[in-house]
């Protein structure tokens, strides 16, 4: 299957894509709808897949996917394997800063079936930023939806003078050092 | 007309499947573009024209980056070698994908396309179309039979699996009750041993305690001789020795 590329398509004027890979959709559909509600002056493309890779079909029209969020719900294992998987079939070029692990399910601590450590290895082991949030919370999740529009914003380039490329640097979490 | 319709609704069903097997891997891209509409009616006043500028600018510096780190010549020709060998691969995999996704699309159509001749040609009602009805009600048939046979062969084998289970828990208990009767043996002769090895210094110890009693009769003996023969023992150093020596008590030795 092909790979998923970052800069294999020209971007679409003054928008920007997302591909959110999960195997919950239902919080899936939950983010999506906070990431329409917020305020912006782009157009936002969201794409959802339970795991990658994406089906060759449609591929000539699919647009350049800007941002890839990985979303991994504490309470299940399997959303965690799924995830590992997924990794290989994307461009080494996405982990310049357009991939993010979404880490959800972090306000019950006690049901968790995923180690912490598993999950901040993985970002580390893939240089990419991880977020942890409770899209259970309404707070939480607009929250969440404003970290990752910015987010998306500066992966499609829409923030002259800022790359993608900052985000291992300057978003690595303080425990990991 | 109803086995028509039901092979119809099956080649529609086997339609999607083929193109769900296409996306191989089984992942459903759900792809729901979703566009603001307040963008709709635009007004391209100067501050979006020049923020849309800037975004140009940023996205053609990212390009400029990549397309340049794309050009960096690897000095080493190994990995240039190894790059072209992956690449190669991906490209191969990509072909053969493509290839069974074509096959399967075309044998969509053609099964299409024969449902809709078929169909039409079933429209005539002449002779040939009774026979291709009883052709077709034949068919179903033959493969309600196939469906029935294979729900009793998965039934059997599902028995078989059950009947797998339980011979291999039985063979498991078998396993720990003879691993428990070999520890019992195991400890039973150990406690035998440990008995023997008792007996034993039992014996020995009787033995020697007889030995030493012995011993003391025979000193006796020896001193009472000695001082029956009214011979000055102390007078001879080698006499003297021997009854001194006689003194001695043997169980403290």
């Amino acid at each position: 299957m092909s790979l998923v590329r970052p800069f294999d398509k020209l971007p679409t004027l003054n928008s920007a894509v997302i591909l959110l890979v999960g195997t919950d959709e239902r919080r899936q559909q939950q983010l999506a709808e906070a990431i329409l509600k917020e305020k912006k002056n782009f157009k936002i493309n969201i794409h959802v897949a339970t795991s990658l890779p994406l089906p060759a079909e449609r591929d000539h029209v699919r647009p350049r996917i800007d941002l890839i969020a990985f979303m991994i719900n504490m309470q299940s294992k399997h959303s965690l394997r799924n995830v590992e998987a997924s990794l290989s079939h994307i461009d080494a070029n996405f982990f310049l800063g357009k991939v993010c692990f979404l880490i959800t399910g972090v306000g019950r601590m006690n049901h968790c079936s995923v180690e912490m450590n598993a999950v901040r290895k993985l970002g580390n082991l893939y240089c990419s930023p991880v977020l942890f949030c409770e899209l259970d919370s309404e707070g939480i999740r607009v929250a969440t939806a404003q970290r990752l529009l910015r987010m998306l914003q500066i992966c499609a380039g829409h923030v002259p003078g800022v790359s993608a490329l900052f985000f291992s640097s300057l978003m690595k979490s303080s425990i990991d050092e | 007309m109803e086995p028509l319709q039901r092979v119809e609704a099956a080649s529609k069903a086997l339609g999607k499947l083929a193109a769900h097997s296409a996306a191989a891997g089984g992942s459903v891209e759900t792809g729901a573009a979703s566009r603001l509409g307040a963008e709709a009616g635009e007004k391209l006043d100067l501050v979006t024209l020049f923020r849309l500028r800037e975004q140009i600018k940023q996205q053609l510096m990212e390009y400029n980056t990549t397309v340049h780190s794309g050009e960096e010549s690897i000095p080493d020709q190994a990995i240039e070698e190894k790059l072209f060998e992956a690449a190669t691969e991906d490209l191969e995999r990509e072909m053969e994908q493509a290839k069974v996704s074509f096959q399967n699309k075309t044998l969509v159509l053609q099964r299409i396309q024969l449902m809709d001749a078929l169909r039409t040609k079933l429209r005539h009602n002449d002779s040939d179309s009774k026979l291709i009805l009883e052709t077709i009600k034949h068919i179903t048939m033959l493969s309600t039979a196939i469906l029935e046979s294979q729900q009793q062969a998965r039934e059997l084998e599902e028995k078989l699996n059950e009947i797998k289970k339980r011979r291999f828990a039985l063979k498991q208990a078998g396993e720990h009750k003879l691993l428990q009767i070999h520890t019992l043996k195991k400890k039973q002769k150990e406690e035998l041993e440990g008995m023997e090895v008792g007996e034993m210094l039992k014996r020995i110890c009787r033995n020697l305690q007889k030995e030493t009693q012995m011993t003391t009769l025979i000193q006796n003996i020896f001193q009472s001789i000695i001082i029956g023969s009214k011979v000055n023992w102390a007078e001879d150093p080698v006499l003297k020795a021997i009854v001194l020596q006689l003194e001695k008590n043997v169980n403290c030795i």
